[in-house]
Order: structure tokens, then sequence, then C-alpha cells
């Protein structure tokens, strides 16, 4: 199974699919004009997990160096469908943030609370 | 509240999004040189880059300013962000309204919270800016019309780590 991915001059997806899990990597500025990018992607995202059946997506925004509210708005409606499916077919959401990249663990932390029981969130340095 | 400033910077641009990001990483250095404080510094990035896409979407003759101040006051500094755009009636009533909402409300995080809610159905706007600047980066928002020009402020309070600000 193969996700397509963003591949722009300011934003791109890497997206590592096992059994186990959907990894993706971020990596650039998630701005006004990725919008409908991130927002298709999540959505595509989102099918092929369910279709899968993957128990656990996980996203490291590690090197994304910026997102502004209409991006980190596509997440919170992808939150919000997944919280909308079928209990039986939601799986877990970690993010995986750079703790010296501060904006990451303030609006991950608020995505965290929007969806307690669904997100969890990591922080490491980008070297590990 | 007006409080001495030891340091500002004031643009004038004509919108334009692309133009968005280079002026932020421009205030980001700004910041990050008067205050010395990465915290506090992403904090401020995320609310000037909040509220100059505001400015940007909504302005309706291509012209936006911006104001950042930064004051000393005892062992805190202050921080204004000022933007000034002219706007159409209906997103200037639409603004007002919902900083009232926001400034009513007794808690940052439970009404960001509902914002979100409000917002993941959307389909015009995120309507999570304003929200964003008012949880995330901890700081107050209010605004007033002044000859049909738009002015929104969003100032705070920080624990100041260094003695620059000069």
């Amino acid at each position: 199974m193969t996700i397509q991915e963003i591949n722009t001059r300011e934003l791109k997806t890497e997206t590592e699919v096992q059994k186990s899990a959907f990894t993706v990597k971020m990596t650039g500025f998630a701005e006004m004009p990725m919008m409908a990018e991130l927002d298709g992607f999540l959505k595509r995202l989102h099918q092929s997990a369910i279709d899968a059946q993957i128990p656990e997506v996980v996203i490291d925004i590690r090197p994304l160096e910026f997102m502004n509210s209409s991006c980190f708005k596509a997440f919170v409606s992808w939150i919000n469908t997944l919280q909308e499916a079928p209990e039986a077919s939601q799986y877990r959401v970690r993010f995986v943030s750079d703790e010296k990249k501060h904006w990451q663990n303030r609006s991950l932390g608020a995505l965290a609370c929007f969806a307690v029981d669904l997100i969890k969130v990591e922080t490491s340095s980008m070297g590990s | 509240m007006t409080v001495p400033e030891d340091a500002y910077c004031e643009l004038s641009f004509s919108p334009n999004i692309s133009l968005i990001s280079t002026v932020r990483r421009f205030v980001g250095d700004f910041y990050e040189k008067v205050l010395g404080d990465a915290e506090v510094t992403s904090r401020l990035v995320v609310a000037t880059h909040e509220l100059l896409e505001n400015a940007v979407r909504y302005s309706v003759d291509g012209q936006s300013s911006i104001r950042i101040g930064v004051g000393r006051v005892e062992d805190h500094v202050h921080v204004v962000i000022d933007t000034r755009n002219k706007t159409k009636p209906e997103n200037r009533d639409a603004l007002m309204k919902l900083l009232d909402e926001m400034n009513a409300s007794g808690n940052r995080c439970t009404f960001y919270q509902a914002l979100m809610k409000r917002s993941a159905t959307r389909t015009e706007g995120s309507g999570l800016g304003l929200g964003r600047i008012h949880a995330e980066s901890e700081m107050d928002l209010t605004c007033e019309l002044i000859d049909g020009v738009v002015r929104l402020r969003a100032e705070a309070r920080f624990p100041s780590t260094k003695e620059s600000v000069s």
C-alpha cells in the first residue's frame, strides 16, 4: 500500500507503511498555501489507515519548522473525523515533536486535549 | 495599558501571502535579539504570524501595517503587537463578536477547545488564528475601529530572562 505524498518546495511528507503503524515524517513549512495539500493528505492517510485496520498512525513533525492555524485546522478536522468514526475502526495517533520547537509542544498539547483518548504526544530531540 | 517601550519595530506592507513568512522570520530575529528567550520568542512568532495572516486575508485595500513594541516593567517584559488594516463591515463585526466571546470566557484552554470543535467542520477559514494567539501564546486581544481602520492588538507580559530589551 502506498499513500500519495505531499512533495512541494514548502512541505514534504514521507510515509512508512507497516502492519503495526503508518509513520509519517513531515518536513518544511505548513502555511496557508499548503492547507489544501495537507488536508487532502490527511484524508488519504485516514482512509488508508481505516482500510488497512492499522492500530496506530505516527506523525513525526520534528523537522517541521512552522505550522499556521489553517494547517493546524487540517489536523483538527482529521482528528474530529477519527473521533466520529465507529470505535472498532478507530486507530491511535502518536505525534512526535521536537522539544526545542516550543510551538510544536503548545499546538500538539492543545490537540491532545481535543482527543485525550486517541492522541499521545512524545517529545524528543531531532537527533533521537 | 500604556507601557514605556524600550524597543519597537514597525512595518507597512502590501498584503501578499508570500511576504508573511519573510516578515515572520524578520520579527523572529527581532524578538530573539531583544528578549533572548526562545520560548517567549516562539509564542510571539506564532502570534505575529496569525495577526499578519488575518490582516492579509481581510484587508480590502491591499495595505496593512504591523507594529511591535517591547518594554521592561520591573521583572517582566511587556509586548504589544498591533496590526491595522481596512476591512469589510461584516468581517469587522465577526471579529468584534469573536473577541467579545473570547474575552468573556473564563478559561483560555476551554475556549480554544470549543473553537477547535467549531472549526473542525468549517469550510471557510480556520477560525482558529486568534484562538491560537489567545490560548497558545497566552496573549490578550482587543480591537478598535479608528477612521474605518481596524486596529487589532495582542499583548502580554512575560517574565524577563535577559538584561537586554535595550
